[in-house]
């Protein structure tokens, strides 16, 4: 199917041939169709925190009503609906939960480069109150709950500014 | 004139990895005619309005699907939508005819769903769009996928709780054993809590045999006031009746970051549960309730869920599953069906064949190795993403 533009399929196979109410309507053609999509997608106000990647600095939000510390960042505070201040975070933190996967969705250009098993794992940030998401390279073997991570950057280029930066072991 | 909805007729396909021989309008034509043989109906003229159930534009890449499957089954000038909400779709839509009906908007409505998810689309394309799925400029991006989710929660419930993998083996093997039961599963395996184990690693700690599977088929449920049901469905003076007693919705953060530090369980299924529960007047649901269809779209996520319905304690569900309280013989027969493990999830159909089995069953026609006896309740649980949307629907036989 992959190489061809289209085929032919004749339905022979069906074992309930017996009174087919479908009898008339047994050959089927599947065509290869190709949809492209390009974006050019804002980032919004999230866009400070992908920008200070390229500077090796991280930042979360915070909420000046409720002092939550929200990492991904959030522009408005879902609690107070108020908008938070951005605030910096050293980057260290500490290991929540993990997965090593197996088969990579191949997403953009840096995921699909990415060698199964990889780790997709959930950092506590210090003075962060939220789990952050990213991969952590390091054997998945050597991984425990509540290990010390960092922030590491980075140069690039990379597909999504998201990859400036990955967890490492502290 | 508002009054609670009965389950007029059912229909579905068999589910299958792919019914290559059909699109959507084709699987939809055929359990329409299904569900029309059942409810021993010539027609729809009497049905007042549609209600379209699927998940995905990109994978039909068709929007405004609705309109067509409405349009290939004769619907017009009827009204009619179309509801999405990920994984939930299929409860969500039925819980929305549900106010459909006791709004009074209309007295009879058919729920129809559809998915071709299975290999209509190459697997790097699959995988691409199931991606979309997840928040886009968070986990997506850094390759994160549902299973990963899935298995992150589930390594935090076993260092909370001392979860143990051959536990949600128990539920890998139990559902795609009682899938041999049911004719229109997709999947139906006899095999062992070590085949489970011993089978490869997907997104540790799940293996291959803990995932679902992706699905082609279609759906239907006729709701309708029970006058209208005894005045337009012959079938349904010949059966005990069935109505949709109790439906419940609730949120949770898309991503499970953001639900720190109560990420090892669900905490919109647990408002969905009392809520439906609250609707129907149950108050000892493992007591009350005789049989379950539950979303079991990991292995795990069943234990997780039987926590979050409330039928054991918050960290109690690996021991209660292994121990077979929801197996067929158990207190509570949890997915006789097969649940998404054996008998298969078509997205946008799934939440309407766990309401369809539910109506099997409480109906009393179910094949007789997988019927609960004697069943005058049932739920539905069913959810998207991690449970950002969660919906359980509960259905009781009135004799
Ligand atoms: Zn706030």
């Amino acid at each position: 199917m992959s190489d061809k533009v289209s085929s032919l399929i004749d339905i022979t196979e069906r074992d309930e041939s017996v009174d087919d109410m479908w009898g008339g309507f047994r050959q089927i053609e599947r065509i290869r169709l190709e949809l492209s999509q390009r974006y050019y997608y804002s980032l919004g106000r999230q866009s400070r925190f992908f920008i200070e990647l390229a500077n090796q600095r991280f930042f979360a939000s915070a909420c000046d009503g409720c002092e939550k510390v929200y990492a991904p960042p959030r522009p408005l505070c879902p609690a107070c609906l108020r908008p938070c201040d951005w605030r910096e975070l050293s980057g260290e933190g500490s290991l929540e939960t993990w997965s090593a996967l197996y088969f990579s969705p191949g997403t953009n250009a840096d995921v699909a480069a990415l060698e199964p098993p990889y780790v997709l794992a959930y950092a506590l940030l210090d003075g962060a109150d939220t789990l952050f998401p990213h991969l952590l390279r390091a054997e998945a073997a050597s991984l425990q709950r509540g290990m010390r991570l960092r922030v590491a950057y980075n140069e690039g280029p990379v597909s999504h500014p998201i990859h400036l930066m990955y967890f490492a072991p502290a | 004139m508002s009054s609670l909805p009965v389950i007029a007729a059912v229909g579905c396909t068999k589910i299958a990895s792919e019914h290559r021989d059909c699109n959507a309008r084709d699987l939809l034509a055929d359990a329409l005619l299904d569900m029309l043989a059942d409810a021993g109906m010539a027609g729809l003229d009497a049905v007042e309005h549609g209600l379209a159930s699927y998940e995905s534009d990109h994978f039909n890449m068709q929007m405004t699907m609705g309109a067509i499957l409405h349009d290939s089954i004769g619907m017009m000038p009827k009204p009619g939508l179309r509801v999405e909400g990920g994984g939930a779709t299929g409860a969500l839509a039925l819980r929305t005819a549900w106010a459909h009906i006791q709004s009074g908007l209309c007295d009879s409505i058919l729920v129809y769903g559809v998915e071709k998810n299975g290999r209509g689309l190459s697997s790097r394309t699959a995988n691409q769009l199931f991606a979309l799925s997840a928040d886009v400029d968070w986990e997506t991006a850094i390759g994160g996928t549902y299973t990963g989710f899935y298995a992150a929660m589930m390594r935090a419930h076993m260092a909370k709780y001392g979860t143990r993998e051959e536990q949600f083996a128990h539920v890998a093997a139990r559902n795609r054993g009682n899938a041999a039961f049911n004719p229109i599963a997709q999947r139906p395996m006899d095999i062992s809590i070590d085949d489970v184990l011993r089978s490869c690693p997907v997104a540790e700690p799940y293996k291959l045999l803990d995932c679902s599977l992706l699905s082609d088929g279609a759906a239907c449920i006729l709701l309708a006031s029970e006058a209208w049901a005894r005045a337009h469905v012959p079938a349904y003076q010949s059966r005990p009746a069935v109505y949709f007693t109790g439906t419940g919705c609730g949120t949770d953060t898309m991503r499970l970051g953001d639900r720190y530090p109560h990420i090892t369980n669900f905490r919109a299924k647990q408002q969905a549960a009392q809520a439906a529960y609250a609707m129907a007047g149950i108050r000892d649901p493992l007591r009350e309730l005789d049989v379950a269809e539950v979303y079991d779209s990991y292995s795990g996520v069943e234990i997780q869920a039987v926590e979050d319905l409330g039928w054991v304690a918050q960290g109690a569900g690996g021991q209660a599953v292994a121990a077979g309280a929801f197996d067929l013989d158990g207190a509570l027969p949890v997915n006789p069906s097969g649940g998404l493990l054996g008998r298969g999830a078509p997205v946008g159909a799934t939440g309407i064949l766990q309401a369809l089995e539910i109506a099997q069953q409480l109906w009393g026609v179910a094949d007789a190795r997988r019927q609960v006896n004697n069943a005058k309740r049932g739920l539905t649980d069913t959810h998207a993403g991690i449970a950002s949307i969660s919906v359980v629907n509960i259905f009781e036989r009135r004799d």
